[in-house]
């Protein structure tokens, strides 16, 4: 990218968006290293750094809960804009084109590209089976038998899923997209990387500010 | 040398010394139960109340009988309660068999009570720890029987080597057969490799009815967990590490500059497939 001062700064995610989405990683963060404790013995040593298997048990649900409740906030701020249109339903289809950086080969983008939406409903999917099945883990003097058998194999099948797939996000906001992490961190994009990554809402960014 | 208790259920007169002898030697703190009209001290076990007598009321040939059921930890040979525990060193099985639970490694998730296919273990609600029958592992260690068996005044509990114990089992269930009870025999169920606590049944085709599971086994969904979900995760999690750091090797991140841009918005409508 050219100089930094010299571009104009498009507004991506306002104060809301990135307080919520860092609340949602660390909280994520916690529940995943937490959860891989008491998934794995071999990851045990994990809880016994974070203060102990016994604080870990008391921890990790309450964690897990905050991070509950943050998605379901961002599925309020987000879950509309998230829908697949056409183009992502194509984008979709040549999902390879995009890790082979062919992007001539894509449709064009909105605010959140295909993957970012699969990412987003993967987590709402993930966060609902985690929340629901970590619950009855929680109180297991209280569940019924029947419901703990079927979260105690329900919820380390969900946080796979979702593990992995936050893998790749971290990937992609990282090393895969040069600039992205500005985006989540300061909140703004300049118009090159708007304009390539995401052309319909550049396009809608400028219809309305006169550049 | 693998050390059991055997219950012949049939000596049983259900004088419950061996649950007062359980709450004295492990020093329990009674707490009252509910009265549901039977005989039966509790309707369930407890986190503080780790050996119950089961008072089966069955209708057996038009009449009621009392199957019954010394209820407590069978130290199974394949634990479920040691499969599902997460945290390492909580349940121990020791050297001769029993199944001991140390308290200061539990964290109590609970997971044993799920694992546990005879739902034995009890969580504490204020020390939040799982408890059970220790098969007096503090007594055994020091050669002496289990407190519920020094009681017993009926010679229905028998401690001893597991092996010989089973001998005299055979022997009773042949007794029982020659005095017309021809479906006597011996639980010992084979789905948890079999249990260190055996029982002599006069129903033995029906152990349901002494509230005893027919064929017991570490729940499918732990296996599951311990098994191929373990399997697929580490997987999964390396394969997108490595996939990804392998990505960025081969094709180094998205460059505008060089990669082409994707049609522009502005100019043309998308393609439609």
């Amino acid at each position: 990218m050219k100089n930094l001062e010299m571009e104009i700064r498009i507004p991506r995610f306002d104060a809301y968006e990135r307080v919520m989405h860092w609340m949602a990683a660390l909280s994520f963060f916690y529940a995943t290293l937490t959860g891989l404790a008491l998934w794995s013995p071999k990851l045990y040593w994990i809880a016994t750094v974070l203060g102990g298997g016994y604080h870990v048990r008391g921890s990790h649900p309450w964690v897990g809960v905050v991070f509950a409740v943050v998605m379901g906030v961002m599925a309020r701020r987000w879950a509309a804009g998230m829908r697949l249109d056409a183009d992502d339903r194509v984008w979709l289809t040549r999902m390879h084109k995009y890790a082979t950086h062919d992007h001539a080969a894509l449709p064009p983008s909105g605010q959140f590209n295909a993957g970012q939406k699969m990412l987003f409903w993967t987590q709402m999917a993930a966060t609902l089976a985690l929340f629901v099945s970590g619950f009855v883990l929680w109180f297991p003097e209280w569940m019924p038998r029947s419901l703990r058998l079927l979260s105690i194999a329900a919820h380390p099948l969900a946080a796979i899923g979702s593990i992995t797939s936050i893998l790749v996000h971290v990937y992609m906001g990282t090393a895969a997209v040069p600039h992205s992490m500005r985006a989540m961190l300061r909140g703004y994009v300049v118009q090159d990387w708007a304009r390539f990554h995401h052309p319909k809402w550049y396009k809608t960014w400028r219809a309305s500010n006169d550049v | 040398m693998i050390v059991a208790k055997l219950i012949d259920t049939t000596l049983c007169i259900g004088c419950k010394a061996c649950e007062v002898a359980c709450q004295e030697w492990n020093d329990q703190e009674y707490t009252m139960g509910t009265f549901d009209g039977s005989y039966q001290t509790k309707p369930e076990l407890e986190a503080n109340f780790w050996n119950l007598i089961k008072f089966n009321e069955v209708e057996k040939d038009g009449a009621t009988s009392w199957l019954m059921s010394k209820y407590q930890c069978m130290h199974c040979a394949d634990a479920g309660c040691l499969a599902a525990c997460p945290a390492p060193g909580a349940i121990v099985p020791l050297a001769n068999g029993t199944i001991d639970f140390v308290h200061e490694n539990c964290i109590g998730c609970g997971y044993c009570i799920t694992g546990c296919p005879f739902d034995v273990p009890r969580l504490n609600s204020t020390t939040k720890k799982a408890y059970k029958c220790t098969l007096c592992s503090d007594r055994t260690a020091v050669g002496l029987e289990p407190a519920c068996i020094k009681t017993c005044p009926t010679n229905c509990l028998t401690f001893g080597e597991r092996d010989e114990l089973l001998r005299m089992a055979e022997t009773r269930t042949v007794e029982l057969k020659a005095d017309g009870f021809a479906d006597a025999g011996i639980y010992n169920p084979q789905g948890v490799g079999g249990t260190n606590v055996l029982y002599v049944l006069k129903h033995a085709s029906e152990p349901e009815q002494y509230g005893l599971p027919k064929d017991p086994v570490i729940p499918w969904t732990v296996s599951l967990w311990k098994g191929p979900i373990k399997w697929m995760g580490m997987l999964m999690f390396w394969g997108t590490i490595f996939g990804a750091f392998f990505h960025f090797v081969i094709y180094g991140p998205q460059d505008p500059e060089k990669h082409g841009h994707p049609r522009d918005a502005e100019e043309e409508p998308s393609e439609k497939p």
